[in-house]
């Protein structure tokens, strides 16, 4: 699979009550890569990843996943991660696993179990007893226990203390096959910086910038994350 | 994937309504024993407040079954829970297909529930002697079987419950397409769908009365005398119109939904 598209997005338009939030967007991920999707608060970010995941209809354009209109196909190979508990939380951890071996044919209940009880995450709880960081992590387990072709992570850092994240990004790390990719949105750029090998900049519903990490700090001798603030100073 | 579907919205719909069911069935059970046994001021007092909680709960499972539907079609298609329903790998019509047979089975299973509840609590043969000859009354006067009437009946109040399920599901789903954020659309939608529909059953029936006398006596008669043959009319065209109502309805749903969501 790598190098060839895994991603293709064309033209893509998105307009909210006449107002234009994505402009034109073409991009083009091939597989094998972990991707940040860096930008602003109301830069775009989730609402292009909720496009790619069929939870927003494009309003002029095309999204393309492994060669294939968004639909059932595409979503057995996407593993999505919204920047919000979405879980119903009458449910158990225990119920979810079910839920996701249900629906998923690659999703690894053992797996998942075994990140679970690393995160010290009981599987007998009920998701309305956990706090909101402790659902967030819940949901990235699931969502990382699936062999899908691409991650796509919506915040996974958002609401999780300094401690947990590095565990978070070893568990992205090992939990992907060499032929998937991983598109992460996130503000703190400086955690994951050391995992990225491309970035995307997104700003006023426009891509500004997809570059390879590497070459972008040796050719700018700075890294992501001072790049992204010279960038987006206000 | 429509069955994995459904086991999780059963699931849902009995965690939430088992405890009306079980209690309609206890304070049916409660009244009957009170009703039954010797008779003192207190006995007879509970036997009010059994009587009276098994009504509630008789009227709470018929509004929380239509209520329970609505809101779990809205939680699930539009909600934070649209996250992960939108994400599966299953298609729109299987989604909305769920939620329509998941209606169809708890509004029968409710339905079932409030007749054992009132069979508990009142059935004796004097009872079910003075129903019998009731509905023998009207049914001799109708000119037909017993059988009929009862099916007819329950097919026309089914259909009705039914239709304004349906409406309701067509008014969440125009509600969010008109804004996604507020209930309050839905709601109003909701409404104007229903009312679209109950003028709609009403303008045919009376379209088809100017080309049949018995069933326009009905437009014009101000007393409750209805001809039998009217009553037959009138019985098998508003089940039609119901359920070719409910049909289009669900047509329009799956198109909309199958244009796509703007889940906020």
């Amino acid at each position: 699979m790598n190098n060839m598209e895994l991603l293709e997005i064309k033209n893509l338009r998105k307009t909210f009550d006449g107002k234009e939030i994505l402009k034109d967007i073409n991009l083009s991920i091939t597989g094998g890569k972990i991707i940040g999707l860096l930008g602003k608060n109301g830069a775009g970010k989730t609402t292009l990843i909720k496009l790619i995941n069929d939870l927003l209809t494009p309003t002029d354009g095309e999204i393309l996943i492994n060669g294939k209109k968004i639909g059932v196909q595409t979503k057995k190979v996407v593993s999505y991660l919204p920047e919000r508990t979405y879980l119903n939380k009458q449910m158990r951890v225990s119920e979810v696993i079910d839920y996701f071996s249900d629906f998923y044919d690659n999703f690894n209940a053992d797996k998942a179990k075994r990140i679970l009880e690393d995160l010290d995450l009981d599987t007998d709880s009920r998701l309305s007893k956990m706090s909101k960081g402790m659902q967030e992590k819940v949901q990235l387990v699931l969502v990382m226990s699936r062999s899908a072709d691409l991650y796509i992570l919506d915040e996974p850092l958002g609401g999780v203390d300094p401690a947990t994240r590095d565990y978070i990004l070893d568990t992205i790390l090992s939990n992907f096959n060499e032929n998937a990719s991983v598109i992460i949105s996130t503000h703190l750029i400086s955690d994951i910086e050391r995992i990225l090998d491309e970035v995307i900049f997104i700003d006023k519903g426009r891509i500004i910038l997809q570059s390879d990490a590497d070459k972008l700090r040796k050719s700018e001798n700075a890294s992501i994350d001072e790049i992204f603030r010279r960038m987006f100073r206000c | 994937m429509l069955i994995k579907l459904l086991k999780y919205d059963l699931k849902y719909m009995l965690k939430n309504m088992s405890a009306f069911y079980i209690l309609s069935v206890f304070f049916a059970i409660t009244t009957r024993i009170f009703f039954n046994i010797e008779q003192s001021v207190i006995v007879k007092i509970i036997g009010q407040i059994s009587l009276g909680c098994m009504i509630s709960m008789i009227v709470s499972v018929l509004i929380n079954t239509m209520m329970r539907s609505w809101v779990r079609f809205r939680s699930s298609l539009y909600k934070d829970e649209a996250y992960l329903t939108h994400t599966l790998p299953v298609t729109k019509n299987e989604l909305y297909n769920s939620k329509f047979i998941l209606t169809f089975i708890f509004f029968f299973v409710s339905f079932a529930v409030i007749l054992l509840s009132l069979f508990i609590a009142y059935y004796s043969k004097a009872a079910w002697q003075a129903i019998t000859d009731y509905i023998k009354v009207i049914t001799t006067g109708l000119n037909m079987s017993t059988f009929f009437f009862v099916l007819i009946a329950l097919i026309v109040i089914f259909l009705e419950v039914f239709n304004a399920i349906q409406c309701g599901f067509l008014g969440i789903i125009l509600g969010h397409k008109m804004n996604s954020g507020k209930v309050g659309f839905s709601v109003l939608f909701g409404f104007i769908v229903y009312l679209v529909a109950q003028t709609l059953v009403l303008g045919l029936v009376f379209i088809y009365a100017l080309f049949d006398n018995t069933v326009m006596g009905l437009f014009k008669t101000a007393t409750v005398n209805i001809d039998v043959n009217a009553f037959k009319v009138l019985a098998i065209l508003s089940s039609a119109l119901y359920i070719a109502i409910i049909t289009v309805m669900r047509i329009i749903c799956k198109k909309i939904l199958n244009r796509g969501v703007d889940i906020e």
